[in-house]
């Protein structure tokens, strides 16, 4: 059996390929935006327990390839007897990344604002807790900006690496297109374009905040 | 009765010994001028009365409230006493008014519309009422030091501590930032200013300190200090100044 494909019929699947790694991408920056925090304010946290732990997991994921720790996700898991599916493993690894890598972009952020604004808000006799939710944070928040942004173009790339496992995203949409109808060049150029498309409007974006904030700081 | 009470203070930086063994007693409504060379240890000795750095020996008492050797909390003392800094330090992302409103309703847990209140009555006392809807970047620098100064009155502080404040102006920015301090000096307000702005210190002080390599090492009325120096050092540096 030889199915003939049309160029359509290429573009069609492909994008409901991108409709994945876009349903990946977000889950993974929802929910690695949430572990994220918890991350940070363990990071900048005065227990030295908590520093300590959530720097050894910042180094890790930082440390190692995507790949390996989805690896790691994927045949973890079941090798402890739960079964999860490539979708649900590829979720969980993307956040894990994000997770670390968000953690230390705003952690960065948290410490750029200036000295001077703790001394100010603690000689005006706030507490720690007080200083960040009204002094610190909201500051660290403008600058966390453009960066965040600029670090989700790194999200949708790394879904690619889902294709490993087999889930069926942009890039495992594209080799099995390739492999189906023996255009591999013309198929991995629709891919190509496909992450440009996604990826260029968030860098373009970016590089907006980064010069609006900029000019207002 | 002194308002402040400092005995035998010291503080290290690791092995820098930067105060050593500092006692001085401010009355209430007392304005002291605090002058010496640069890394005489001025700031750091601002600094430990309001608990920005912590003391290695010693004690200061404001008020009632005590700050010693290794003591961790040091609210009461914050409580006590405003900080005005070289570099401003306005909170960016607050208008001039939410600066000033800031800490009442955070720390003291003052109500909206009183702070709000305590706020309009602070920005006009530094003449800046028209200015409270105004962010930090909208004003010059004279008039960001004067609500700095508003935001320390807000909390009603016993003492009033402040750090150069006019060395970050533009010559012509002084005055405005002087005149606030000197209205404060006339109405009351206990003063303790590291400046260099001589002139002043002669003309608004009650008392003059000279500090030199950590120590205090003369003190007493600003004219005679100035007239009739009874150390070599404070000689010398009087006369690198004028
Ligand atoms: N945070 C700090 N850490 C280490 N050394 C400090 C710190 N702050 C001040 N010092 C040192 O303490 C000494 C006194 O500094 P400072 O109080 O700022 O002097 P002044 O205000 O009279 O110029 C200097 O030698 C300075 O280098
Ligand atoms: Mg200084």
């Amino acid at each position: 059996m030889f199915t003939q494909f049309s160029t359509w019929d290429i573009v069609r699947n492909l994008l409901e390929g991108g409709k994945w790694t876009l349903a990946l991408t977000l889950i993974a920056f929802v929910l690695g935006g949430i572990a994220g925090l918890l991350v940070l304010f363990a990071r900048i946290a005065g227990s030295r327990l908590l520093q300590t732990a959530s720097k050894a997991y910042i180094e890790v994921f930082q440390g190692t390839p995507l790949l390996m720790q989805l690896f790691i996700v994927f045949f973890g898991l079941s090798l402890a007897g739960v079964d999860v599916s490539p979708w649900v493993a590829a979720a969980i690894g993307l956040t894990l990344f994000t997770s670390a890598y968000l953690a230390e972009i705003w952690r960065g952020c948290v410490e750029s604002v200036s000295k001077g604004q703790w001394e100010a808000s603690a000689s005006l006799a706030m507490r720690y807790t007080e200083q960040m939710r009204y002094v610190i944070l909201p500051q660290a928040l403008r600058i966390a900006i453009p960066p965040t942004v600029g670090f989700s173009v790194q999200v949708v790339k790394g879904t690619a690496v889902a294709s490993i496992i087999g889930f069926a995203e942009l890039t495992k949409t594209g080799s099995m297109l390739a492999n189906a109808t023996f255009q591999p060049f013309m198929v991995f150029g629709f891919v190509a374009l496909g992450y440009f498309f996604l990826c260029y409007p968030l860098s373009l974006y970016a590089k907006h905040l980064e010069r609006k904030f900029h000019v207002a700081r | 009765m002194s308002l402040v009470k400092i005995a035998g203070l010291h503080k290290h930086f690791g092995s820098n010994h930067v105060l050593k063994g500092i006692d001085l007693e401010i009355a209430e409504g007392e304005v002291v001028a605090i002058i010496g060379r640069s890394g005489s240890g001025k700031s750091t000795l601002l600094r430990t009365i309001n608990g920005l750095e912590s003391i290695d020996d010693g004690e200061i008492v404001v008020d009632g409230a005590t700050l010693h050797a290794g003591d961790k909390d040091l609210r009461p003392l914050r409580l006590k006493v405003g900080m005005v800094f070289q570099q401003f330090n306005l909170f960016p992302h607050l208008t001039a008014g939410e600066n000033v409103m800031l800490a009442p309703t955070v720390v003291k847990k003052t109500p909206r519309a009183e702070a709000m209140e305590i706020a309009r009555k602070m920005m006009a006392k530094v003449g800046l009422a028209e200015k409270f809807d105004s962010y930090p970047d909208q004003l010059s620098g004279g008039q960001q030091q004067r609500v700095a100064i508003a935001r320390a009155l807000a909390m009603n502080p016993r003492v009033l501590l402040c750090d150069e404040i006019t060395s970050a102006l533009d010559p012509e920015l002084v005055n405005e930032v002087l005149s606030v301090v000197k209205q404060l000096a006339a109405e009351g307000m206990t003063l303790v200013m590291v400046t260099h702005e001589m002139r002043f210190a002669r003309e608004v002080g009650d008392k003059l300190v000279f500090m030199y390599q950590g120590r205090v090492h003369e003190a007493g009325p600003p004219r005679e200090l100035f007239a009739n120096p009874q150390t070599e050092e404070l000689a010398s540096f009087v006369g690198s100044i004028n």
